[in-house]
């Protein structure tokens, strides 16, 4: 590919030809702000912010669309170029309420992070200001007109990506304004919380997310997304222990900039407060809570004199390691396979415009990783039912993470030891004779495998409730005290027991899953499939 | 085979002698009639031109039929993507129905096979698109720089004084609605007035009365 260099700045950067200025800049770390142009959408160069100043041109160029050329002397950052910016500036905000103070965007904002870099420090505006109020668009969205800086990104994402063009720009001048069809609303597009995302300024906010928190009070931690096996790229946003939203990561490879509302809207489990913090023994005298080490010492001396089949029940919600760990328990104690249910949608919902974004079947994160595991998926669509076999046990039943909620109260009473490691009480559990509190994905760091066999990492956002350990060290100690082994001290460790058992994930190393992951080894079966 | 259905299309209107040329309505409006055009749009390229304007609207009128369905199909060969032949379209639709409604957003719509969001965001744009039912005349009252140098808003008090509607809204029997435009590209004459389409220019306030006595005996 033949390349351009150009200087930019006074600094001189080659870049393939073609390259648009902005991303030229960019090479050598200079933001040209902008609001139109974003990454994934077509660029129609309308919000005139990103005008840098070339040499020999007779205007101002828009960076975003201007393509580099060779010898080209560019200034982004003094002169015509800032006081373009600052002029332009101060037109955003003719119009513009300044509710800082009460919009959620605050903190995130680039018009305030604009104007407070490079505007001007007090508004020559005395006419009164249009009003046009906020506006339900349905959904999860709320639109406040009077913060709008007519980016027309979100049009621009319902036209070319949802391809479901709801959005409009309606009526012209300063009574422009973004709208659906009348009252129509955005007819429950199952992507619309991406327009919020990619919304520069806070015309577009969250109701869900709506003054709940400041954006500057957030913890963002990178995890994956666990409502569906396409296993998107998110940040957990947290604050005193409590997730308030995922937003998406960008990951090329799996999610592009976006994630749907589905996943999205699906959090609040994670903060539920019934949780099991302890472990407890069921003995003849009742439930005691003997504390980690007197449950896991007497748990292995109920395995050493186990007697009939092993039967065992996993989730797909539970991390490789995690699972890897409980195959392995499974196996020494002489266990024939491991059930998981997990539900499972109707159809797929695609993102038209992503080549590989969908809302997948499988609604937990981890299907394709039980799979790879040798786990087999029992019960209804709806994770229902199944279980009549593992019921009926009079051996050992396991059960990871599997809340039972469908079982009847009397689950596992006929079996001789039923071990339950859960994050929350289940009714079902009551025969248990070990509850063993575990973390949940969120509080725990570990890898998921997506349903492109991807194997993605992510990591603990949350303090685990109580006494709660990752499953995967609860499990890997009890199979190491039985088999007089040291125990995985991190999931690191645990991984790289799997990578050494199972050929999908061979030759894989912990630390290089990086925070976009990587492709497991694809066996034939799997492979054909897709 | 018979000759397609004709309407009567008339020369400009008349503002009256203002004394500048001392000309003759008979001088300045020439014969009654200039021409026809055929209902059906005529030859294709023709038929996206601006549309004709139809002494009675009717709001009720279907979307298409006859020899509008012919003009419409004329128009969708003229152009090379849906989007392109929204505007002619809309244009047949409000001549017809005289306004634009929600409802006859949402057929365009369904007609073309656009985004009924994309059909409304394009009349809001255009300020020719009315978005409400309007009288049988609409007077358009320019107020820009070069009329409002010359009188234009005191025309356009005249003409809600005269016709007793409040601006944007149609009067009690239906007939006028006035409204305040920017340029109406005849700075050359102002006050310059259109009354559906037709110019009257030079247009004082005290014009007004005769004005629209004459628009309530004979029509544009």
């Amino acid at each position: 590919m033949s390349t351009v260099t150009l200087t930019i700045d006074g600094r001189e950067v080659t870049v393939p030809e073609g390259t648009s200025l902005l991303h030229a800049a960019e090479e050598i770390g200079v933001e040209v702000p902008h609001y139109c142009y974003h990454p994934a959408l077509s660029a129609p160069a309308q919000c005139r912010l990103c005008l840098v100043d070339v040499e020999g041109a007779p205007k101002p160029m828009p960076s975003c669309v201007t393509q580099a050329q060779d010898g080209q002397v560019v200034r982004t950052d003094e002169g015509l170029a800032r006081e373009m910016r600052k002029g332009v500036l101060e037109f955003y905000l003719v119009n513009h309420p300044l509710d800082c103070p009460i919009c959620d965007q605050s903190g995130e904002c680039k018009l305030q992070d604009y104007v407070h870099s490079e505007g001007r420090a007090h508004g020559r505006g005395v006419e009164p200001k249009r009003v046009f109020g906020r506006d339900d668009f349905g959904g999860d969205v709320l639109f406040y007109g009077d913060r709008c800086v007519m980016c027309t990104r979100c049009v621009r994402f319902m036209e070319e990506m949802a391809q479901d063009p709801v959005l409009t720009v309606v009526e012209r001048g300063d009574r422009a304004v973004i709208d659906t069809f009348f009252e129509q609303g955005l007819k429950d597009s199952p992507w619309s919380g991406n327009i919020v995302d990619i919304c520069p300024v806070g015309a577009l906010v969250s109701k869900d997310f709506l003054h709940k928190a400041r954006a500057w009070d957030l913890d963002h931690t990178p995890s994956v997304c666990p409502n569906c096996s396409q296993g998107c790229n998110v940040d957990l946003h947290t604050r005193d222990n409590v997730v308030h939203r995922l937003k998406p990561r960008e990951n090329p490879e799996v999610n592009g900039h976006w994630m749907c509302d589905y996943g999205r809207g699906h959090y609040e489990w994670m903060n539920r407060s019934d949780r099991i913090e302890e472990p407890f023994v069921r003995g003849d005298g009742g439930w005691s809570a003997p504390g980690w080490h007197g449950a896991l010492a007497s748990l292995r001396e109920r395995f050493e004199d186990r007697r009939g089949p092993v039967h065992a029940v996993a989730s797909a919600h539970a991390s490789n390691e995690d699972l890897g760990a409980f195959r392995e328990l499974v196996e020494r104690l002489g266990g024939q396979g491991v059930v998981y249910r997990s539900r499972r949608a109707a159809d797929e919902a695609p993102l038209p415009g992503s080549p590989v974004l969908a809302r997948r079947r499988d609604l937990a994160p981890n299907t394709r990783g039980a799979e790879l595991l040798g786990m087999r998926r029992v019960g209804s669509d709806d994770a229902r039912g199944g279980l009549d076999e593992v019921a009926a046990s009079t051996g050992t039943l396991i059960v990871l993470g599997d809340e039972l909620t469908d079982q009847p109260e009397d689950f596992g009473s006929r079996a001789e030891l039923f071990v339950y490691l859960g994050t929350h009480p289940a009714p079902a559990a009551r025969s248990a004779h070990f509850v063993l509190p575990v973390t949940t994905f969120a509080e725990q760091e570990g890898t998921f495998t997506n349903v492109q066999t991807r194997v993605q990492r992510f990591e603990p956002a949350l303090r685990g409730a109580g006494n709660a350990q990752p499953a995967w060290q609860v499990l890997g100690a009890l199979t190491a005290s039985l088999a007089g082994e040291p125990a995985p001290a991190s999931a690191a460790e645990s991984f790289s027991r799997l990578a050494a058992r199972v050929p999908e994930y061979e030759g894989l190393d912990y630390d290089q899953l990086g925070a976009q992951g990587v492709p497991a080894n694809r066996p034939a079966a799997i492979a054909g499939e897709r | 085979m018979s000759a397609p259905a004709r309407v009567p299309f008339r020369n400009p209107g008349w503002a009256g002698n203002t004394g500048e040329f001392d000309l003759t309505e008979a001088e300045v409006r020439g014969t009654d009639f200039v021409g026809e055009r055929p209902l059906d749009g005529g030859h294709e390229s023709a038929a996206p031109s601006y549309p004709y304007m139809l002494p009675d609207k009717d709001p009720d009128a279907v979307l298409f039929e006859g020899a509008y369905k012919e003009r419409f199909e004329k128009i969708r060969t003229r152009y090379p993507t849906a989007r392109a032949a929204l505007i002619p379209t809309l244009n047949l639709a409000q001549e017809l129905r005289g306004h634009v409604s929600p409802e006859t957003m949402d057929e365009v719509a369904a007609l073309l096979g656009l985004a009924s969001a994309e059909v409304r965001g394009t009349v809001t744009f255009y300020t020719m698109y009315n978005k409400r039912p309007v009288g049988r005349f609409l007077i358009q009252v320019c107020t820009n720089i070069s009329c409002s140098l010359c009188r234009g808003e005191e025309v356009l008090d005249a003409f809600l004084r005269h016709t007793g509607t409040e601006l944007g809204e149609t009067s009690g029997d239906g007939d006028f609605t006035v409204i305040e435009v920017e340029c109406l590209a005849a700075c050359g004459f102002p006050v310059a007035v259109q009354i559906n389409s037709r110019y009257y220019e030079n247009v004082l306030p005290d014009d007004v009365p005769a004005l629209l006595e004459r628009l309530r005996e004979h029509g544009e």
